[in-house]
């Protein structure tokens, strides 16, 4: 092997690196504008939620949402938006929501720790 | 190689940059707002403002240094609540969410130097306002009711010293009295408040004081959730309180402060205590900073809570032109976090998702009898609709009524948290 030929075969795998990064760092931002969206649209949507329910495990009559896995809240406002589960309040909420917006707020929900400031 | 490692570096340097910049693009994102009223509204839009888009200085105007919520004070008429219960401070907000709160009253707003002239002199620059003043009273409507008739005759529509001044009268009427409430017209503060307050009053009365009545003249010939209340009335309360219509009296002409006698347009009524509701408008402020039409009221794009009037300053609350959508406090909260999310898009270039507006009230009928309805709104062309809604029935199980008590108290708790805590 040349110098040149050294060369050229590591400058080509040094392109494809640089190609790699600009990809990947793409994907980072694209992937980081688009948690943050869902997580901006989850946060917005949780803000009906916290009108009665607390984000923070407290809960007096009415429950808190902390500490709930996204299927279970999923189901829950599932349920309620076909009127398996009854609740003449739930009902209206859930009936507001697409299943689209439901999984972001799931998704948002389930994210919270306990003892988590409102949003 | 060493050329190639530059550009290797300045490249993924770039890119690195690029994902840095985002995120100090968001981070230097600044604006100015000023909030101005402490009420449900005021607080709600300066939490979730603070909360949800921490770049943002923002600042809350109220001249009190605590606020007791209207709703819940019919609990303290019937002594079954302390106003100190229903009275939150403003803590919380200043010291976990970083939000100034200035305890002033604002003497002016100038929407195009973008200027809010607070009375104690100061002037605070601001790049989005926001007002909710809540109402203000028509005083004058009714002959002989005025600001300084209220210490006499409260309305007890603001709660505080009002809401005691009525518990005080009522402790101190006779048995055999007759406590007059006088309903206002549509639209006003808490559509079924007048009738929760006969309800709580009537228990106090059924308690302590069984053999005095409630009259109620009401200026409406109908009013919300009717059924439900005459329904309670006949079950917890017969015989007590009796409802007359506008179409019955003509409607309440004139009162007499010394007598404490209620003219209609056909009888006067003789109160040992009385109640005057008068009919309503936006807050004062709201007024003089031309944010009001000619009906009394805001008008506001239901989008954003932008004023129609004035650019650049959103109301939110009672004091609006609320479409379809009711005066409440629940109301006013689900209006203010819509209002929230979209100034902090306009001043920070983050995405608003589309709103969803809601009401629901708890409505108390006896302490173990309460009722809902859930209603949610969505904005058409300009105005706010109703999209579902759904109330409680008559004739429902009493275990279903007790869980709306049991429901109704935890929602008072969660509720205030999520406006002050």
């Amino acid at each position: 092997m040349t110098s040149k030929s050294r060369h050229a075969a590591s400058a080509w795998s040094i392109r494809q690196i640089v190609t790699l990064w600009i990809a990947a760092g793409l994907l980072v931002l694209l992937a980081d504008r688009s948690i943050a969206a869902n997580d901006n649209q989850g946060a917005q949507l949780a803000a009906m939620c916290t009108s009665c329910h607390r984000l923070d495990g407290r809960d007096k009559g009415i429950p808190s949402t902390a500490g709930l896995d996204k299927e279970r809240l999923a189901g829950a406002m599932m349920a309620f938006k076909s009127g398996q589960r009854s609740s003449q309040i739930m009902h209206a909420v859930a009936l507001s929501f697409s299943d689209g917006e439901i999984a972001a707020l799931a998704e948002y929900l389930a994210a919270q720790p306990t003892g988590t400031k409102q949003r | 190689m060493t050329w190639t490692r530059r550009k290797f570096g300045t490249v993924a340097g770039a890119a690195g940059l690029a994902a840095l910049s985002a995120r100090a693009a968001r981070s230097q994102a600044n604006g100015r707002v000023v909030v101005i009223g402490g009420g449900i509204g005021g607080a709600t839009v300066a939490k979730y403002l603070a909360a949800s888009a921490a770049t943002l200085d923002v600042t809350l105007i109220e001249p009190k240094q605590r606020y007791t919520t209207c709703f819940f004070s019919n609990f303290y008429l019937a002594g079954l609540r302390s106003l100190e219960s229903l009275t939150h401070g403003y803590e919380s907000l200043a010291q976990q969410y970083g939000i100034k709160v200035i305890h002033d009253t604002a003497a002016a707003i100038d929407p195009v130097a973008k200027t809010v002239k607070l009375a104690g002199g100061a002037n605070l620059d601001y790049d989005r306002a926001v007002v909710a003043p809540g109402i203000a009273f028509k005083f004058g409507a009714i002959e002989g009711y005025d600001e300084a008739a209220a210490q006499i005759i409260p309305h007890a529509w603001n709660a505080g010293p009002q809401t005691k001044l009525l518990r005080q009268q009522l402790e101190s009427m006779e048995d055999g009295g007759i406590f007059v409430i006088v309903a206002p017209p549509n639209p006003f503060r808490c559509p079924p408040g007048p009738y929760e307050r006969a309800c709580l009053v009537a228990y106090y009365f059924k308690q302590f004081k069984r053999r005095s009545k409630i009259l109620i003249l009401d200026a409406k010939d109908s009013f919300f959730e009717q059924d439900l209340f005459q329904d309670a009335w006949s079950r917890h309360y017969p015989g007590m309180i009796e409802w007359l219509p506008g179409q019955f009296t003509g409607g309440v002409k004139s009162v007499d402060l010394k007598t404490r006698t209620v003219k209609t347009a056909g009888e006067t009524f003789n109160a040992s205590v009385a109640n005057i509701i008068p009919p309503q408008v936006a807050g004062e402020l709201a007024q003089r900073a031309g944010l009001a039409d000619q009906s009394g009221w805001c008008p506001i794009d239901p989008m954003t809570f932008e004023s129609k009037l004035q650019a650049g300053i959103h109301v939110v609350g009672d004091a609006i032109s609320g479409g379809e959508m009711p005066k409440s406090a629940f109301a006013t909260n689900s209006q203010a976090k819509i209002c929230a999310f979209a100034i902090a898009a306009a001043l920070t270039g983050r995405e608003q998702a589309a709103p969803h507006l809601f009401n629901t009230c708890f409505t108390i009928l006896a302490p173990n009898d309460a009722v809902t309805d859930s209603i949610t709104f969505k904005p058409v062309a300009g105005s706010i609709k109703i999209n579902d809604i759904f109330i409680s029935q008559v004739g429902e199980s009493d275990e279903l009524r007790r869980q709306g008590a049991r429901q109704a108290d935890g929602w008072y708790a969660a509720f205030t948290h999520d406006v002050f805590g």
